[in-house]
C-alpha cells in the first residue's frame, strides 16, 4: 500500500469516515472536521502505522493529505 | 415569579426510553431492579441496580462522536433529543443565544474514566485517549449537547449530590424569568452501574445489600427498609415560558410554578433528623408558586430508605400540613427503576407530570408496613386521583433540600 493510501486508511478507520471524504488537498478541518482532540489521536495512530516519531506540531488539523504524505515521506526516507 | 411551561419530555431509564414506553411500565408498578450483569459486581456489598441494556437501539449519535464520550452523555443525548422531538421543536430554528441547558449530575463520567486511568497504568501515557480530558467530568454532557445543538446561551451543571437535577430544573425555571432565554434544555444523568462508581456509592454507605430479592431491595418507609438501590439514565425536560411556548402552539406538559433550596449544615453526610430545613424548603416553594398547602394533591416523595432520612422526611411533611398530611397521596415511583442519584429529581418531575396527566398516581414498591406512619401512601398499586397540583422533593447528601411546584396543564 502507497504511503498516501496509508495515511487515508488509517484515518478513515480512526475518525469513522469514509476513504473518499479524506481529500488529497483539503485541510482535515475543511474536508471531515477534525478538531484538535482528534488530531492528538490522528498523530498517535499516525506514527503505529510508520511506525516513526511525529510531532503535533508538524501535523495539525490545517494539514492536507499531501502534506502529511511529504511529512511521513521525509521521516521515513531519513530513518 | 411567573409560571414557566414544560413542552417536552425525554426520559432513557430502566423502566424504559421514551415518555410512552416509560409510563407504561411505572403505571403497571413493574420492577427493573437486577443483578447488575455489566461486569461481575458480585463482591460489592450492594450488587443490584436498575440497568439499561440496549442504549444503542434508541441512538442517534455517531460512532464518530460515541468514542469521544462517556455513556452518562451519551444519555443525556438521547433524553435532549427525546425532549426536543415530544416538544415539536427544530432547535435549528431557534436562535442559538436563547437557548440554554442547564443539568445535573453527582458522579462524573466513570466508566470512560476508570478504563482509560487504567490504560494509563498499564500501556503509559500514549495508552490514555485525549478524549479523557473531556469525557468524564460532569459538566461533559452540557458541553456535548451545546455542541450537538450549538446552543448558545447561558448554560450551567449543578453538582449537588442526589438534588442535583431538580436543582438545575429550578435554576432553569429562575433564568427563564429573567427573560434571558427562550428555551431550556433541562434535567440531569447518571451512569453509576460501573465498578469505581459503585465502589463509592458501596463506601458512601446507605444501599440495600438484600442482593438475593433485588425487585424487593428498595423500600422506602417501609419497616423492612435496609437501604436504597442505584439505577442509571438521565431526563431531560424543556421549558419555555408560557408566551413564547402559546405562541408556538406548543403541546403544554405540566407548569413549574415554584421552586426552592434549603441546607440542613449538620453532617457530612446525613440529613438533620428534624426535618426542620426541608419543611422550610417546601413552604418557600409553596410561597413562590402562590400555591396554598390546601392545593396539593401529590407529593412524589425522595424516598432513600434509610431511617433518618425517610423518618426526616415525612417529619417534615407533617410539619407543613398539619393533619392533612394523612389525606394528600404521597409515592415514590423510583422503587421501580433504582435512585438515579444525580439524575433522580428529574425523573421524578418527569414521573409526576405523566401521573397528572394520566390521573394516575404511580405506585411505591414493597411499601408492606409503613414507618413512620401518617401519611397517606400509594403503595402496591397505582391509584386513580386527580392532581392538578402536586411537590417533587429531591434531598442530597448531607441535608441538601430541593423542592418544586408542579401544576396542570
Amino acid at each position: 500500500m502507497d504511503i498516501k493510501l496509508q495515511i487515508k486508511d488509517t484515518l478513515s478507520k480512526l475518525l469513522k469516515v469514509k476513504l473518499e471524504d479524506l481529500k488529497d488537498d483539503v485541510a482535515l478541518q475543511n474536508s471531515v472536521g477534525v478538531d484538535s482532540t482528534e488530531m492528538v489521536e490522528a498523530v498517535i495512530a499516525l506514527e503505529k502505522t510508520f511506525n516513526t516519531k511525529l510531532s503535533p506540531n508538524e501535523i495539525t488539523k490545517f494539514s492536507t493529505i499531501n502534506d502529511i504524505e511529504k511529512i511521513v515521506q521525509s521521516k521515513l526516507g531519513s530513518s | 415569579m411567573e409560571k414557566v411551561a414544560v413542552t417536552g419530555l425525554g426520559v432513557v431509564s430502566p423502566s424504559g426510553i421514551g415518555r410512552r414506553q416509560f409510563w407504561a411500565n411505572i403505571k403497571a408498578g413493574r420492577s427493573f431492579i437486577k443483578k447488575i450483569t455489566r461486569f461481575d459486581a458480585s463482591r460489592y456489598p450492594s450488587h443490584i441496580a436498575g440497568q439499561i441494556d440496549e442504549l444503542e437501539k434508541y441512538s442517534h449519535v455517531s460512532e464518530r462522536l460515541l468514542k469521544k464520550i462517556d455513556v452518562f452523555s451519551h444519555m443525556a443525548l438521547i433524553a435532549a433529543e427525546l425532549a426536543l422531538q415530544d416538544a415539536g421543536i427544530d432547535i435549528s430554528k431557534e436562535d442559538p443565544n436563547l437557548v440554554g441547558i442547564f443539568l445535573g449530575n453527582a458522579l462524573g463520567g466513570w466508566l470512560y474514566a476508570e478504563t482509560e486511568l487504567r490504560d494509563l497504568y498499564i500501556e503509559g501515557r500514549e495508552g490514555v485517549s485525549p478524549y479523557m480530558a473531556s469525557a468524564w467530568f460532569p459538566a461533559a454532557p452540557q458541553g456535548q449537547i451545546s455542541i450537538y445543538y450549538g446552543i448558545k446561551g447561558f448554560s450551567k451543571t449543578v453538582v449537588a449530590d442526589r438534588a442535583s437535577s431538580l436543582m438545575a430544573i429550578g435554576y432553569a425555571k429562575k433564568t427563564l424569568n429573567k427573560n434571558k432565554l427562550k428555551l431550556i434544555l433541562a434535567g440531569g444523568m447518571e451512569a453509576p452501574v460501573t465498578p469505581y462508581a459503585l465502589l463509592c456509592c458501596n463506601t458512601y454507605g446507605g444501599l440495600s445489600t438484600d442482593n438475593e430479592h433485588p425487585e424487593m431491595a428498595y423500600r422506602p418507609f417501609d419497616k423492612k427498609r435496609n437501604g436504597f438501590v442505584i439505577g442509571e439514565g438521565a431526563g431531560i425536560i424543556t421549558l419555555e415560558s408560557i408566551a413564547s411556548a402559546k405562541k408556538r402552539a406548543a403541546p403544554i406538559s405540566a407548569y413549574i410554578s415554584g421552586y426552592a433550596t434549603t441546607c440542613d449544615g449538620v453532617d457530612r453526610i446525613h440529613p438533620a433528623a428534624d426535618g426542620r430545613e426541608l419543611a422550610r424548603a417546601i413552604n418557600l416553594a409553596l410561597l413562590e408558586a402562590k400555591v396554598s398547602r390546601e392545593e396539593i394533591d401529590y407529593i412524589c416523595l425522595d424516598g432513600l430508605a434509610v431511617d433518618i432520612w425517610d423518618n426526616s422526611e415525612a417529619e417534615a411533611i407533617k410539619m407543613v400540613f398539619g393533619q392533612r398530611a394523612k389525606e394528600i397521596p404521597v409515592s415514590c415511583p423510583k422503587t421501580m427503576f433504582g435512585n438515579l442519584l444525580g439524575a433522580s429529581g428529574a425523573l421524578d418531575l418527569i414521573v409526576t407530570i405523566l401521573a397528572m396527566e394520566h390521573n394516575l398516581i404511580p405506585p411505591t414498591l414493597n411499601l408492606d408496613e409503613p414507618s413512620p406512619e401518617g401519611l397517606n401512601y400509594v403503595a402496591a398499586k397505582a391509584r386513580e386521583v386527580k392532581i392538578n397540583k402536586a411537590l417533587v422533593i429531591s434531598r442530597g447528601r448531607g441535608g441538601i433540600n430541593s423542592v418544586l411546584v408542579v401544576e396542570k396543564a
